[in-house]
Parts: C-alpha cells; structure tokens; sequence
C-alpha cells in the first residue's frame, strides 16, 4: 500500500509542479526554461507513443517521426490554407496521422520484430524524401511558417499563445488530457490484450485474441500521440519543416523512451525531461551533447535497460523491503500493475 | 538536412558527342550505379554478417563507413599516399569491430531487441566525436589515379573503375575466405548452429568477436574506397544506411550472396531511374521496392540461395 501511496503523490506533485512552473520559473531563472518544459511535455508524447508500441505491444518503431511530421503538417497546412483555429488544426493534425498509421499500419503490423522496425523506418524515409521534394506544398527542409491562431475568443476575453503563460498552460492541459486518455486506454481490456500480445502472441491468439487487430489499434494510437505531438510542437514553433520526418527524429525518441522506462506510463515523460534539460546545459558549454546522449542512451541499456522508471520501482521496494514494514504480496502486486514488464524482455514473435 | 544521393549523378562530365549524349548518359549513369552497387554490397555484406551471427540491427553501420572516409582522408593527407591508407583503414576498422563488441555489443546482446538502441547510440556518439575532432566541413579528396578513359561516349574516371574492380576483389577474397578457411568455417559453423558448435569446440565468443571485427572493417574498407568519389564529412554515413539495409532486406536478412546481388540491383535501378528524374524520386522508388520485397517475399528476393 504504501508504495502505491508514494506513486499517487509523487505523480500528483509532479502535476501540481507542472502547473505551478510559470509563476515559479522566473522566480528562479530565466523564463526561457518554461518554453523549455513546455517543449518537453510536447516531446514526451512522441516518445510516449514509442512507449505504447514497444512498452505495451512489444513492437520497436523507428518511424513514428513520420506520424510526427503528418502531425505538424496537419495543423499547420490546415491554418494555413483553411484558416483552421488551434483546436480544429490540433484536431486534423491527429485524425491525420491516425490515417496516416491506418495506411502504413495496415502492412507493417503484419511484420514483427526486426522487420517490424525495418518497415517503419523505410515508410517514415520514403514520406520523408516526398515532403522533401513536395517543396510548394511542405517548404521541404527549409518548412513554412504561420501565426499562431486564437486558442479561446468570447466577447472580451482573446487567449491568444503569444502569451507565454497561455501558450504552456494550452500545452499542459492538452498533454494531461492525452496522458489521462492514455491511462485509461491501457488499464481497459484493450490495454489487458496489448500486454497479452507483447508477452507472447501465440496464446493471446489461442484464447481468441485478434493478434493483428491488436497490434493495428495500438499502431493507429500510436500515430494519434505522435500527431498530437506534431500538432502541438507546430503551434509551438508557428512552423512546420520536412526535417522533424528523419529518421533521426524517431531514434530520439525512442532513446527517450527506454532512458524514461518503457512499459510505464510517464516514463517517458521523466526520459525526455532529463535528455532535454542535458541538451540544454550541455549544449551552453560544448556543442557536441549528442555524444554525451549517445554514451547515455548506451548506459541506460546496458545498466538500467528499465530506465527511470525501473530505477524509481527498485528504489521504493529497496526502501520498503529494508525497512520491512510493507507486506511484500501488496508490493508485488503493486509493482506489477504499475510496472508491467520491461521491454526487455520482449519476446520474438513469429 | 540536404538529400545527398549516394548513387546520384556525379561521374557524367563531358559529352563527346551529342548525339550519344542521351543514351551514353543513361548508361554512365547505369555504370555508376554498377560501381556504387559493389561498393555499398561491401558494406551491406559487412552489415549482413554481423546480422546472420549476432542476430542484432546495426544502426552504427553507415558511421562506420563515414569513419571509414574519414580517417582515409586523414590517413591519406598526412602519410601522403592514399595506398597506405587503404591497407591500413581495414585494419583499423578490424580493431575497433574487435573494442565495440566488448565494449559495448557484448554486454547488451542478451537484449536483442535494444542492441538497435545502443547502436544508435553508438552511431550519435560516431557521428559527434567526427564532428567534434574532424569537423563539420565537408570536404573533398583528389582520386589517386587521375585521368579519364572514354566509356560509350563519355569521358569516365579511371578511379572509379578501379574502385569498382577492388571491391569486387575484395568481395570475392571475403568469399574464399568464408568457404576455404577454417577460420570462415568456423563463422559459417556459428552462424548455422551456434549449440553445435560450441560442443564441436568453436569458440564461439571469439568468433562472434571477430565477425562483428570483420564487418566493421568491411564498412570501413567500403569508406576508403569510396573516399575519392564522395564528400568526407561527419553525415555521410545517414545516407550510406538505408540502401546497405535495403540491400539487406532485399537479397534476404542474413543471405550473403543475396546482399550483392540486391546491392548491384538497387544501385543500377537507382542509376537508370536517376537519369529519367530526380535522385530523390529514384530513393522513392527503390524504398518502395523494397517494402513491396519485404511484404511478398520476407525472407527475400533470392530466399533459395544458401545461407
């Protein structure tokens, strides 16, 4: 019990913390950081969405860069050329990327493991080098820029995200919100048959699960969270550039994922966060911090390979266990519901 | 990020004649391909080795290529002969394949599903340490052999047939060695039931010690040659990755004579699509190919071949 308390209020503190970062930031530093954390919360979906394929299906993705980008694009084409407002562009955006992950979807879940993250990566490249030659619609490398719409207009009260407050807490409810949806996805009987996939295909077909149909779900969510992503860092950046579709893109963002946990909810969320702030600091002082976030991400694999998450899990139960107090049969089940298994030990499906 | 084409149109210089000018450009451009295909099928092939032993994705790869040309352009400018370069690059390569998989291989390989994630953070580290101690500026490095032959019409490189005939030396030699040696026996043994081996006494470690060595130093045997015919700088390796996987994918995940041939194919079919349209358009095509190959025929193009 008492580990389960430790969880609720630390995830409840990290939301009272989200929200209480642009009043408290520019006490402290520069308010440059809130547009950070707020970059960090648009990431971390994208690294949320390897998460579900990898953590929760067993599936690696090396192209949801791709979803990223269909995202970004759907938003800022839909401004753009409709003069859509910041709902309706991050609405086209996901349902977008949705389409998009339902087309490539609907081949690459046929395909597991290493062909899987194959077929990923060549779907995201072949749309990365059309964006890059579709110059007129995309603007290729060099992308295309918009102002940013009204988030909320009624009679006198304009929310508009040039205000930098308005703009972190629009991100911040909107990211809760996907991380709320996620949470209860993944705690429903569809969750239940995702793990059942992940952990072995074979009998989650022989007690009548639809492989397949699974795996197609999870992919087109998958794409939604990247999309919301996408749509969100367009708002973000009033822009849109062919380059956010590389495959390097995905790569980070499954880095992401694992150094956060995979197979945890906010994982993810913690492995951006810290991968973000390194950028930041390291980047003042060298410039070459990818190669700091290379040695990391070999690190986390070989010591940590469950990430923050598998640390924080470890913690609490060395904490209670040495202590002794805790029943242990509570702490299992505890750890097991809130840390399904690592990727790890992703099974190689047939 | 500018779409650098590896197979692109760079050889074509010079008309004789315009009236060959047309159909001498479309088979410049096919020969081009033809001498990209065999090197990229010595990089593949070092990709597909580490691939049929170790049964891991090697995301590094295309850095150990770019590493390749890099130290090649080092190794060249301050011995002042390429040729050294080119006998000693393979053995670096061989050296540093040896350090990796200790280093970094070894230890994660019970997780085959994240050795894709630590050799992406190889590739970053790769690619930043060139960045950091070589520099970003793309550089360019004068062919050893200077001067032209006439080809259908066209003035072509002489290095770039040289390049083509070495690697397809090379190819041949990697061959021979894996079929007359005990050495290449004992690789073929690994690869076909690592169990077996082990109870027939193959010291199975250090095979896969030395695999992982060998298709590293193949990589970079691949950069050296190519050293003369493209940029050197630190991204060169981000464009070199997907056509080796291609080729991987194609000739069949772990098939060593599928590789080549899937190599040659895609280049030459890279060559003559580029010389219709645009590079970019000719990638296009060959990913498509290739998704199309995967989805028919996972095992690939050439499954019937021997393993």
């Amino acid at each position: 019990m008492t580990a389960k308390i430790i969880s609720r209020a630390a995830l409840i503190l990290t939301f009272v913390a989200l929200a209480a970062v642009p009043m408290v930031v520019p006490m402290l530093s520069s308010p440059f950081w809130i547009d950070i954390i707020a970059e960090i919360l648009i990431w971390s979906l994208l690294a949320a969405s390897v998460n579900l394929l990898l953590g929760y299906v067993g599936l690696l993705s090396f192209g949801q860069a791709l979803y990223f980008g269909v995202g970004m694009y759907g938003a800022a084409l839909s401004v753009i050329h409709w003069g859509a407002g910041f709902w309706g562009g991050l609405a086209i955006g996901i349902v977008a990327a949705m389409l998009m992950a339902a087309v490539a979807g609907s081949v690459a879940v046929r395909l597991t493991w290493h062909y899987f993250a194959i077929i990923t990566v060549v779907f995201s490249l072949i749309l990365y080098f059309a964006a890059m030659s579709a110059k007129p619609l995309t603007g290729g490398d060099d992308g295309i820029s918009f102002s940013a719409p009204q988030i909320f207009s009624l009679g006198d009260l304009k929310l508009s995200l040039a205000d930098q407050s308005v703009q972190y807490y629009t991100i911040l409810l909107v990211v809760a919100g996907i991380y709320a949806l996620f949470s209860i996805v993944v705690r429903s009987p569809l969750g239940v048959r995702f793990v059942a996939v992940r952990e072995n295909n074979r009998r989650a077909a022989l007690i009548g699960i639809n492989v397949y149909l699974t795996r197609y779900v999870a992919f087109i969510l998958a794409g939604a969270l990247a999309g919301a992503s996408g749509a969100l860092f367009a708002f973000f950046g009033r822009y849109a550039s062919a380059s956010y579709m590389f495959y390097h893109v995905s790569g980070e963002a499954v880095v992401w994922a694992i150094v956060g946990g995979a197979g945890s909810l906010l994982g993810p969320l913690f492995g951006t966060g810290l991968l973000i702030v390194l950028r930041e600091i390291i980047s003042a002082y060298w410039e070459h911090y990818l190669f700091v976030v290379g040695a990391l991400t070999i690190l986390v694999v070989m010591f940590a390979p469950r990430g923050l998450a598998g640390l924080w899990s470890d913690a609490l139960q060395l904490l209670f266990v040495s202590k002794g107090t805790a029943r242990s049969d509570n702490l299992v089940d505890t750890e097991a519901r809130a840390q399904p298994k690592p990727a790890t030990n992703v099974t190689r499906g047939g | 990020m500018i779409v650098r084409c590896a197979a692109g149109a760079c050889g074509a210089e010079g008309a004789n004649d315009i009236g060959g000018f047309v159909s001498g450009l479309v088979l410049a451009l096919a020969v081009n391909g033809l001498v990209w295909g065999l090197i990229i099928a010595l990089i593949a092939l070092g990709l597909s080795i580490i691939f049929g032993l170790l049964d891991i994705i090697n995301v590094a790869h295309g850095d150990f290529f770019m590493l390749g040309t890099v130290v090649a352009l080092v190794l060249a400018t301050s011995t002042g002969s390429y040729w050294l370069a080119l006998l000693l690059v393979p053995i670096i390569g061989f050296v540093v394949g040896l350090v990796l998989e200790r280093v970094i291989i070894r230890p994660t390989i019970r997780q085959a599903s994240l050795t894709i994630v630590t050799t992406f953070g190889l590739s970053m580290m790769l690619q930043e340490g060139v960045r950091a101690t070589y520099g970003a500026q793309p550089r360019r490095m004068a062919a050893p052999i200077e001067g032209t032959i006439p080809l259908f019409g066209i003035d072509y490189d002489v290095y770039r047939i040289f390049a083509a005939a070495f690697a397809a030396l090379c190819l041949i030699a990697f061959f021979v060695f894996l079929t007359r040696t005990k050495l290449g026996t004992w690789i073929r043994a690994v690869r076909h039931d690592p169990e077996t081996a082990t109870a027939l006494g193959v010291p199975v470690a250090r095979i896969c010690a030395i695999t992982f060595g060998l298709g590293t130093a193949m990589a970079l045997l691949g950069g050296a040659i190519a050293a003369p015919i493209t940029t050197v700088e630190f991204r060169t390796g981000v464009d070199i990755l997907p056509f080796c996987f291609m080729a991987v994918i194609i000739g069949g995940l772990g098939n060593l004579q599928g590789t080549v041939a899937a190599a040659l194919l895609l280049a030459v079919m890279e060559g003559l699509v580029t010389s219709v349209t645009d590079p970019t358009i000719a990638r296009i095509v060959s990913l498509g190919f290739m998704s199309a190959a995967l989805l028919v025929r996972p095992n690939g193009l050439f499954s019937g071949a021997t393993r």
